[in-house]
């Protein structure tokens, strides 16, 4: 059973060899370039430095990176950086609440399941296969054609998407550890279902599922990125990711700066998210757990 | 075996039926009948008497669908009540040009991750090996658009090697074809190539300690024979499933990718269709994707199946 402190020891170990050294940097620098965004994210209304995303002429069009506009304008003279950090906000309010969600829901489905086993795990088993063979993104697009394009119905369209995920990956380490001998003993002192789930099993898949949560979290960025890029998420003038990429789209060749920039802004935060994950999973010997 | 196969085959006809009345049924969530929802005040009266005579609105839920399925079944899959467009038509169109574009998509993953999963296995934690993982690791990190849209910056914009000038079919040339289809197909490629690296590579390195494999180098057998002939082979079945998986995750990019590219494909059709509230259309769309998908997966399960008689006694 593993509890938080040993848990963030073995996250980081400090007697590490030299490659476990330059994955420890490469942690920090993850680390810390989530943190940039979170903060910038969260704070954004109340950074003084910042122009409002919406202000047109805050420089002149479509110009490149300078020094009052660090990621230059976009084609009406909005400062980019700033659009960027509102985009960012809005892409991590749908991200963070849908993994929330999807790890806590998908999560408990899968720890269920697999202590179970049986009819409870054929039942949601079944479930969760034929939703993982369908394409997640056709679904998430119907589901947001009927709900209507807003912050929630796209919200709850990600959600949906991370359960089956998250309950097959959780299902896995539940089944690992329903038979250990620590588990068996409790079962023999008389302890019951609940206690055996939520003291015994479940402390165990959590490792597991704090770094997923950090791998859907790119996944979810991802999903809501192309429903905005294909113009089905959250509508305008709302700011995400994806719809400044869209709108940078048909610029590439006079502005190119406002797809790059962001497209890099997304692409550093997609690795630095994946790159913990699997720094976590890889440390906590997720894979390795079976004995 | 025969058990096996009607079994799995009952279950899939439950999970399409399943699947399907789902799609259906969520039509009926939208408030009103779902033909007034669905066009929005758009279409005019006789449209809309038309669009609830076909429906058959006066029936149960259940009734209505039955009579959809029968319809579709029968090759009937409706129209656009605002256009008149079949929908078998337009699918006529755009289908062969998702399938290209999947098609060439996977040729291309397979085609780069095989030698060098192979190779990365082989020669692991060598320097090529790193660069291999850490571009697979990049590429994962990289959404499609993104992606598409620095190789459309780069190969079409600045060094104009490739049109971007929609869809060009085969019959009109080889060469314009695939100047159409050449961007499209990396961007959607390099999306399935690190799955189909990450996984080779970890079978390969497993599958190398086999006492087979030193048999076979003992015998004086060259390399690049064993690595194929030996193994290769076994991790046909883990490729064979990955295959199966990414089918749905190739879908997903298609979407986005055609619509990056203007290439009309089924994917700009879903897009479109949202976009001109065809709710209608869209559903009949979606429950077919979901039904073919359902259909992919439990083929590969069969084939594996076949392929290894193990999986069947599970």
């Amino acid at each position: 059973m593993s509890d938080t402190s040993t848990t963030l020891a073995r996250v980081l170990r400090p007697d590490a060899a030299p490659r476990q050294r330059r994955h420890n940097v490469a942690l920090l620098l993850s680390v810390g370039w989530l943190i940039l965004v979170i903060a910038s994210a969260v704070l954004a209304p109340w950074l003084g430095f910042l122009d409002d995303p919406h202000r047109p002429l805050a420089g002149p069009p479509e110009e490149g990176p300078s020094w009052s506009n660090w990621f230059g304008t976009d084609q009406l003279g909005r400062d980019m950086f700033a659009r960027s950090v509102w985009g960012g906000r809005l892409s991590l309010s749908i991200a963070g609440p849908a993994v929330g969600i999807g790890i806590v829901v998908g999560g408990l489905l899968g720890v269920v399941a697999g202590y179970f086993g049986k009819w409870i795990d054929l039942g949601i088993s079944s479930v969760v296969n034929v939703a993982l063979a369908l394409p997640a993104l056709v679904f998430a697009l119907f589901i947001v054609t009927m709900l209507g394009q807003s912050y929630l119905n796209v919200t709850i369209a990600v959600t949906i998407l991370t359960i089956p995920a998250i309950a097959r990956i959780a299902r896995a380490q539940a089944l690992r550890f329903a038979d250990r001998e620590f588990v068996t003993v409790a079962d023999m002192m008389g302890a019951r279902w609940p206690r055996l789930l939520f003291r015994e099993v479940l402390p165990n898949v959590v490792p597991a599922l704090a770094s997923i949560a950090f791998l859907a979290m790119g996944i979810v960025i991802i999903a809501e990125g192309s429903l905005s890029f294909i113009g089905v998420s959250v509508g305008s003038p709302s700011i995400t990711w994806g719809n400044i990429l869209s709108s940078g789209k048909g610029r590439l060749e006079d502005a190119p700066h406002i797809a790059l920039i962001t497209g890099g802004v997304m692409f550093v935060t997609l690795m630095a998210l994946n790159f913990v994950g699997d720094e976590m999973l890889r440390r906590l010997d997720v894979r390795e757990a079976r004995i | 075996m025969l058990r096996f196969f009607g079994m799995r085959l009952t279950q899939l006809a439950l999970v399409v039926l399943a699947v399907t009345l789902l799609f259906y049924w969520m039509l009926n969530l939208l408030p009103g009948n779902p033909c007034v929802a669905a066009f929005g005040g758009a279409a005019t009266e006789e449209q809309i008497a038309e669009c609830e005579r076909d429906r058959n609105l006066d029936d149960p839920v259940i009734v209505q669908w039955a009579k959809w399925g029968g319809d579709v079944l029968t090759g009937d899959f409706g129209k656009s009540y605002l256009t008149g467009r079949s929908f078998g038509e337009a699918l006529n169109t755009a289908l062969p040009r998702t399938l290209l574009l999947l098609a060439y998509s996977q040729i291309l993953a397979l085609g780069a991750a095989i030698p060098l999963g192979l190779w990365s296995g082989y020669k692991q934690n060598s320097v090529g090996d790193k660069i291999a993982s850490g571009g697979a690791f990049a590429l994962l990190s990289t959404p499609v658009f993104v992606l598409g849209l620095v190789l459309i910056l780069v190969f079409a914009v600045r060094l104009d090697w490739f049109d971007l000038s929609g869809y060009q079919p085969i019959s009109e040339g080889l060469v314009s074809h695939f100047k159409v289809m050449f961007l499209p197909s990396i961007t959607l490629a390099a999306g399935l190539l690190p799955i189909y690296l990450r996984l080779l590579r970890t079978d390969v390195i497993g599958t190398l300690q086999e006492d087979f494999v030193g048999t076979a180098r003992a015998k004086g057998l060259p390399v690049r024979h064993v690595l194929i002939r030996h193994v290769l082979r076994p991790s046909s079945f883990t490729l064979l499933t990955i295959f199966g998986i990414q089918a749905a995750q190739a879908v997903n990019g298609a979407i986005v990718v055609e619509f990056l590219f203007d290439l009309d494909g089924v994917g700009s059709l879903l897009v479109s269709w949202v976009a001109a509230r065809e709710f209608l259309l869209v559903q009949t769309l979606v429950a077919l994707i979901a039904a073919v998908f359902v259909t992919v997966t439990t083929l590969v399960d069969l084939i594996y199946s076949v392929l290894d008689p193990r999986v069947r006694r599970k």
